[in-house]
């Protein structure tokens, strides 16, 4: 039991760590629905850079840097180009899921090298992941800053008014984002589930991307439903190990994406949205035009 | 010169010879004037008279082709809003430049230099609560702003650019959301303001009483020049209209006496909810008779556009009863309404009451594409709808190059014409006119009432919904004033009193003998 639970708080370190990423970047008004594209590209760049090298702070900083660069590019088109940002994620993930594949094809099989060690049982990254939510929240909600980020999300002609730089703000975010989704990335590929194999996050973006809908914007409910969905997702790995004999693995690998799924319709309902659509930034996916 | 030398009466800022092009249009041609210190100094322009392209001029929005600007007998050169922000300049837009989802706090310090890395709430919190206390403004500053009314926003827009320092505070249409006891206390507000030096640039189009009442000077635009200068107390409402206009303007439409028919709508407790789910039309009751005008007075925000779309049929009432010449048609759609004979004029010109990409003939068919004799089996005779927009472009002087231009390249006021055409032309015998004359120029407002007179006398029953408490009187057989999704009461439009009425508007209860 307590083995299940450890590894549940494993698999949910790496859901906060890329919605929180995906959060940051929607409330400054950007959308990466590529969210699992570049994940796959941190956690294929980052095993194949940390076993090349047998460094695990090389392969942790490939995988940052190689998110931050995509971040860039998802940028460039969508603030500079003012392109659909929904096609360009998509491009994202399409890219991300073949170059990915063919690049790492080399490299399938375990990283073999000496596993990261814990601490209280617990991955080291469970810990920069609630730190990292809790800084989130303060920058977000306590300094210039984060009001910045806010505004350009809620209303760029507004904030360009009032002096900010809409477009050197949006960067700033979806750089940084980019940066925690390749670090989410390699956390999975050289923590949580160090083998490379085609295609080996099965959707773990996809969710994170539903889960910041689930969190309504705001970062705690992000940690509680990043543990909820990780839980989730360990019981469908080994489910005999809290409820042996209860079903087959393969209904419960399901659940996560069953409740993904019915998240995301609750959340499109006029109900919801007349009663929690305030928490959604209005700008989000808009590009920002100067007239 | 130094700012805390600047003495009343000194001038702060001065225009020189400020023109600026845009393709096909003088937007301002050679425009000067001159701001002084502790003055409040009306600019006064018809829409399309390049008042608010000499705006974001000032505000650094726009760079003019020609001409100086000079502030403090420095010339400057605006690059962009913040230039103008550090120069002391503020603006409080019309449509509101604030976030709505975001604290009032939050939104007046947004951007602020002295905001801190991190926010130091409490510092700004205390130094906003000075100059509310010393200008008589009252805010939550911890509400978030889409709680507001449209006042009290504006109170926000004005009390950010004080807080940014603003010496010069140019004020876009500053009283046509409020409603008169708003208007009151906003003007009380800026007199207070320039005792302390500070010039106040109010721009206006409609509502011209409020600046013969509180400005010193006005400068008046016709088509991108400066027509007159003037000091205000030797102006009268009626002048100032012509040097506008440049023609005269009548002023109080005579309201023309039909006999009144059978009631034609009859609404029983009518209650709706609004778009965030919350119940905005609490429950009203009046009938519109033939050949009257009946009004509804109220500040955007109180439930008439709940109420105009439930009777249009484009939302779904929570209960009550509507009967259309005794007939319920609360399950109607917005198309057998239509065709029973009742006619909507949207109070989103852009949005609702026309598709800017279709041309006038296409936007026009949208009204015709269900009417047999313009439609048959189907297929839409665009060859007859092109004759009667031809006819409706003649007919109600709609200026369009021709009836294939699209409606978003027409004017506010031109629009607007189009759609009332559009649905006169139909014949309603029910008319819902839901802000007809909002944003229009005083030439164009003017038209659109002698339209709504017209039909009156063709016996339809109108129902008016208007912000503008003088139109509503003046136009009006009785008039209901609004106030938070109920009617505070129906008083006969020829005896109501202007006070009593805006009192209403409030929410306040008149007594019996005010009436």
């Amino acid at each position: 039991m307590w083995e299940f639970f450890v590894r549940s708080l494993d698999a949910s370190t790496i859901f906060t760590i890329a919605a929180l990423s995906e959060l940051l970047g929607q409330r400054s008004g950007i959308l990466n629905v590529g969210i699992e594209g570049v994940m796959l590209f941190g956690a294929t760049l980052g095993f194949m850079v940390a076993q090349s090298t047998g460094s695990y702070l090389l392969g942790f900083l490939a995988g940052i840097v190689i998110g931050g660069l995509i971040g860039l590019l998802h940028g460039f088109f969508s603030i500079t180009l003012g392109s659909d940002q929904v096609v360009n994620g998509m491009g994202i993930w399409i890219l991300g899921f073949g170059l990915t594949a063919y690049i790492g094809y080399p490299y399938t099989g375990p990283l073999g090298m000496e596993r990261i060690p814990d601490i209280f049982g617990l991955s080291p990254f469970f810990f920069v992941g609630v730190a990292l939510i809790v800084i989130a929240w303060f920058v977000l909600s306590k300094t210039s800053l984060g009001l910045k980020i806010r505004s350009v999300g809620e209303n760029p002609s507004v904030a360009e008014v009032s002096g900010i730089n809409v477009t050197r703000t949006r960067y700033l975010s979806v750089i940084t984002s980019g940066m925690m989704m390749g670090f989410a990335g390699a956390i999975y590929s050289l923590d949580y589930n160090p083998v490379w194999s085609n295609n080996f996050l099965m959707g773990w973006g996809f969710i994170a991307l539903a889960l910041v809908f689930f969190s309504m914007w705001n970062p705690y409910i992000l940690l509680a439903g990043s543990i909820l969905f990780g839980t989730l997702w360990q019981l469908s790995l080994n489910p005999q190990l809290v409820l042996p004999g209860l079903m087959s693995r393969y209904i419960w690998r399901t659940v996560p994406f069953i409740i993904t799924v019915g998240v995301l319709m609750l959340m499109s309902t006029k109900w919801f949205r007349t009663r929690w659509g305030a928490a959604k930034p209005d700008a989000l996916g808009l590009p920002y035009i100067k007239s | 010169m130094l700012l805390e030398s600047i003495k009343r009466g000194d001038t702060v800022l001065e225009a020189k010879g400020i023109t600026k092009r845009f393709p096909g249009v003088l937007a301002n041609d050679q425009i000067n004037f001159e701001i002084k210190a502790g003055e409040i100094h009306a600019i006064l322009g018809e829409n399309g008279a390049g008042k608010t392209t000499l705006m974001n001029i000032l505000f650094g929005l726009y760079q003019p082709d020609e001409g100086e600007i000079y502030l403090y007998g420095e010339k400057v050169n605006f690059k962009s809003p913040l230039d103008a922000i550090e120069h002391g300049i503020g603006m409080v837009h019309q449509n509101r430049k604030l976030i709505p989802a975001h604290s009032v706090i939050e939104n007046i310090i947004l951007g602020h230099p002295r905001a801190g890395n991190v926010l130091n709430l409490k510092r700004a919190g205390k130094e906003i609560t000075e100059l509310c206390d010393k200008y008589g403004f009252k805010i939550d500053l911890k509400a978030k702003v889409w709680q507001l009314s449209e006042g009290e926003k504006q109170v926000v827009e004005i009390l950010k650019a004080l807080y940014r320092g603003a010496k010069i505070l140019i004020l876009d249409e500053p009283t046509s959301a409020l409603a008169p006891p708003e208007t009151k206390r906003l003007l009380e507000s800026i007199q207070i303001m320039t005792n302390d030096e500070l010039a106040i640039v109010p721009f206006i189009t409609h509502k011209l009483p409020i600046v013969l009442e509180v400005s010193e000077r006005v400068t008046v635009l016709r088509r991108g020049k400066v027509t007159a200068r003037l000091e205000t107390k030797d102006t009268t409402e009626k002048s100032l209209a012509r040097e506008m206009v440049g023609r005269e303007v009548i002023f109080r439409m005579e309201r023309v006496e039909v006999e009144k028919g059978k009631p034609i709508l009859q609404v029983e407790n009518l209650s709706a909810l609004n778009d965030k789910g919350v119940l905005a039309l609490k429950g009203v009751s009046f009938s519109v008779h033939e050949g009257e005008i009946f009004g509804i007075a109220g500040v955007s925000g109180n439930g008439q556009q709940v109420l105009a779309e439930v009777l249009a049929g484009l939302r779904d009432a929570e209960g009550g009863t509507l009967l259309f010449d005794d007939i319920n048609i609360l399950h109607n759609s917005s198309l057998e309404r239509w065709l029973k004979g009742i006619g909507y004029i949207p109070s989103e010109r852009v949005d609702v009451g026309s598709i800017g990409d279709f041309s006038l003939v296409e936007n026009v068919a949208m009204n015709y594409y269900f009417d047999k004799k313009y439609a048959k089996g189907g297929v839409v005779d665009y060859k007859k709808i092109r004759k009667l927009t031809e006819e409706m472009i003649a007919e109600y002087d709609i200026a369009a190059p021709s009836p294939d231009t699209t409606a978003k390249s027409l004017s506010g006021g031109n629009l607007q014409k189009l759609i009332l055409a559009r649905v006169l032309s139909r014949k309603p015998r029910l008319l819902i006119a839901n802000l007809p004359t909002q944003g229009l120029d005083v030439g164009a407002s003017e038209f659109v009432q002698n339209k709504l007179m017209e039909a009156k006398k063709e016996r339809a029953g109108i129902l008016l919904i208007s912000e503008d408490l003088d139109e509503v009187l003046s136009l009006s057989d009785r008039v209901a004033p609004m106030y938070e999704g109920k009617f505070m009461g129906i008083i006969p439009g020829g005896e109501a009193r202007r006070e009593v009425v805006g009192a209403m508007m409030a929410g306040l209860k008149p007594k019996v003998d005010e009436i």
